[in-house]
């Protein structure tokens, strides 16, 4: 009786979200910005204790989404600062480009085939390592996904909470300015962050009087898109009050555009990631602020939770890594490469 | 009219031989450099690996090959299997037979092939550019019918036949064997694969001989678009759902398999056995790379240096 209840109450929960197949049936598909399975980093340590002493020759397997924007590579970075100090080996690949879903996945299954003992992967898209989630669960070889595109069936998760990307953006502009007209500026549709980042800001906003969203256009995580949408708007509103721009490397495209248009110093825009160029342009007094997911530190929370997992502890399903909103007025506190003290930094607060 | 042929395939197959033995000796070297460097590498189940990670990219590819003996491209592969993909995937979750499903998106596959081979036969338009023109126009029916979200949900009957596996061999590998013989069949003992030839090598040529050049024409298309559609499916069983962002730069990948193999752009040269090789040289490249830990950026290099150093070979073996 109690296990036909438990059946119905599943089948009911799953046929409310999708019809997911049936080897799917003992996971929800996940929502990483909701999920209640969670915890923030900066418990890991408090909650869990010390990470295992991995055993000697442990090897983590990173698939990469792409080696061709900082971010990804400071996030390898990340891995290798961590399992360093454990005698870990890394290996952080990825296909030649960020289209190539078939080569990602083969990275990751030969990864598999040669036996790691987890993997660390960040999917190009929501689907395309799927495959290789599979293998790994039938060797029983932890699969972490980590950051950016959200497997729906994946076990664990480490990553920003990408709605709130979006939401801080908002605040500042309802802290900060009188309201007025504000447009957002999309990465590539259809990606779970580029929905999470939009959503999080025009929601927060639009709940304000003072402000209106005049456009919010995709610009495929092109710098010469984002330039070119952004002339565009300015064109037509040219009493914008400011952009949210879903990464740095098109918020830098915008900047450009608001210069072009002479209108910096009138118009504020602010990016994602917080990439070395974003701090930089801050600092010129260029780009108003970004959202800092901190790469190189989740990359090292990501490690954390890859050892912990293998060694044993049973980790919540996803793992929030830190954000914070970088401006002028803090950029000296958080322009460091150094993750200890940006560790120290971030806890304080 | 009979003699010509009887000539042209007797002077392809001797070259072919000879040419499909260099491609060869070409993925001779590159298994004894990664088997040397990797003790992982020559196991049964890294092969089987490879091989499953060449299995898309080769049924694509002998698609292309079709084509490019018949002095045509098409560049619109990629795009035309996302079609197929989302086409099946949605068919499949809204509760159509498997077996329908993928018929569907066969159908859809022919068609669109259809439509590329009457604008090219037919309307006398180039090639690169009517495929071109696809490429695009695909692309967009794809994320306009998916609104951009991949379609999940994909039975798990179909998926488990995907991923199965038969003598030891998993289902795409199976595939592309099946692929592969027919095509050779027809190549070689067909009168379309006569005709193919014939109208690569020399168009006027043929048409005064009376080789139906048109229907040639829209027979490579068609079988193209098809075969893109099915590796499309082994896909979308594979990864457990159809994205309509699926197949992107396949077209070049499947060049690269074609040249490597020893097809000509210029059309009337390539082989079946050559382009096979070709996918198992690209599928090994980055098997071979990622279990050495090399980043993928010096694997797009040796892909180039491959692709021109079998060029080389060409023009040497060919004496022109």
């Amino acid at each position: 009786m109690k296990s036909f209840f438990k059946k119905t109450a599943l089948v009911a929960a799953l046929g409310a979200t999708l019809s997911f197949s049936a080897m799917a049936a003992d996971l929800q598909p996940l929502n990483s910005d909701t999920e209640p399975d969670r915890i923030a980093w900066s418990e890991l340590q408090t909650k869990f204790g010390d990470v295992p002493t991995p055993k000697e020759g442990l090897r983590i397997g990173g698939v990469s989404k792409t080696l061709t924007n900082e971010y990804w590579r400071t996030l390898g970075e990340g891995y290798k600062q961590y399992a360093d100090k454990y005698g870990v080996f890394v290996s952080y690949l990825a296909a030649a480009n960020e289209d190539d879903q078939l080569g990602q996945l083969s990275i990751a299954e030969t990864m598999l085939t040669e036996g790691y003992d987890a993997i660390l992967a960040s999917p190009q898209s929501d689907a395309n390592l799927q495959a290789a989630f599979d293998t790994a669960k039938s060797k029983g070889t932890p699969f972490i996904n980590v950051n950016d595109a959200v497997m729906p069936l994946t076990e664990y998760y480490v990553g920003c909470v990408q709605r709130d990307n979006g939401v801080r953006v908002a605040k500042w502009f309802m802290e900060n300015t009188q309201g007025g007209k504000v447009a957002v500026i999309e990465g590539q549709p259809g990606v779970y962050a580029v929905k999470q980042r939009t959503e999080g800001f025009t929601q927060t906003i639009s709940q304000d009087d003072r402000f209106e969203v005049v456009a919010s256009v995709p610009a495929n995580w092109s710098r010469e898109q984002a330039y070119n949408a952004a002339t565009n708007i300015l064109q037509l509103t040219p009493d914008l009050l400011g952009f949210y721009v879903n990464n740095d490397g098109m918020a830098l495209g915008v900047v450009e555009a608001v210069k072009a248009a002479g209108l910096l110093g009138k118009c504020w825009v602010f990016g994602t990631d917080g990439i070395s160029d974003a701090y930089k342009s801050i600092l010129a007094g260029e780009l108003t602020g970004t959202v800092d997911s901190f790469p190189l530190l989740t990359g090292e929370v990501a490690m954390e939770v890859a050892l912990r997992i293998v060694g044993g502890q049973d980790i919540p399903r996803v793992v929030a890594t830190p954000q914070a909103l970088i401006t002028k007025d803090n950029v000296a506190k958080y322009q460091t490469t150094d993750s200890a003290k940006l560790r120290e930094t971030l806890l304080a607060e | 009219m009979s003699d010509m042929q009887n000539n042209l395939k007797s002077a392809f197959s001797l070259k072919f031989s000879i040419r499909d033995m260099g491609t060869l000796i070409g993925l001779v070297i590159i298994f004894a450099v990664f088997a040397f460097l990797s003790p992982v590498f020559l196991t049964v189940p890294n092969l089987i690996n490879i091989m499953q990670q060449s299995a898309i990219n080769a049924i694509v590819a002998l698609g292309m090959t079709l084509v490019i003996i018949s002095a045509g491209i098409d560049l619109s592969v990629g795009p035309v299997a996302a079609l197929a993909a989302v086409i099946c995937a949605s068919l499949m979750v809204a509760g159509v037979p498997v077996p329908l499903a993928v018929l569907g998106a066969l159908l859809c596959g022919a068609l669109y092939g259809l439509f590329n081979g009457v604008l090219i036969a037919y309307a006398g338009l180039q090639p690169f550019i009517v495929t071109l023109g696809g490429l695009s126009l695909c692309r967009a029916l794809a994320l306009i019918y998916t609104g951009g979200n991949p379609i999940f949900g994909i039975p798990a009957s179909f998926r488990s036949f995907i991923n199965g596996s038969l003598f030891g061999l998993p289902t795409p590998i199976i595939i592309a064997a099946v692929v592969a013989i027919t095509l050779w069949i027809v190549l070689t003992k067909t009168p379309l694969g006569e005709y193919i030839f014939a109208v690569g090598g020399n168009e006027e040529a043929a048409r005064v001989c009376g080789v139906p050049v048109a229907k040639t024409k829209i027979a490579v298309y068609i079988i193209s678009a098809v075969l893109a559609s099915i590796a499309a499916l082994i896909l979308v069983g594979r990864l457990g759902a159809a994205d309509p962002i699926l197949g992107n730069l396949w077209e070049m990948n499947a060049i690269a398999a074609a040249a490597i193999g020893g097809a000509s752009l210029m059309g009337g040269k390539g082989s079946i056995f050559g382009t096979i090789l070709g996918a198992i040289i690209l599928g090994t490249l980055i098997n071979g790379f990622t279990l050495l830990n090399i980043q993928s950026f010096y694997q797009l290099f040796a892909t180039g240096v491959i692709i021109i150093v079998a060029m080389l070979v060409d023009r040497a073996t060919r004496g022109k």
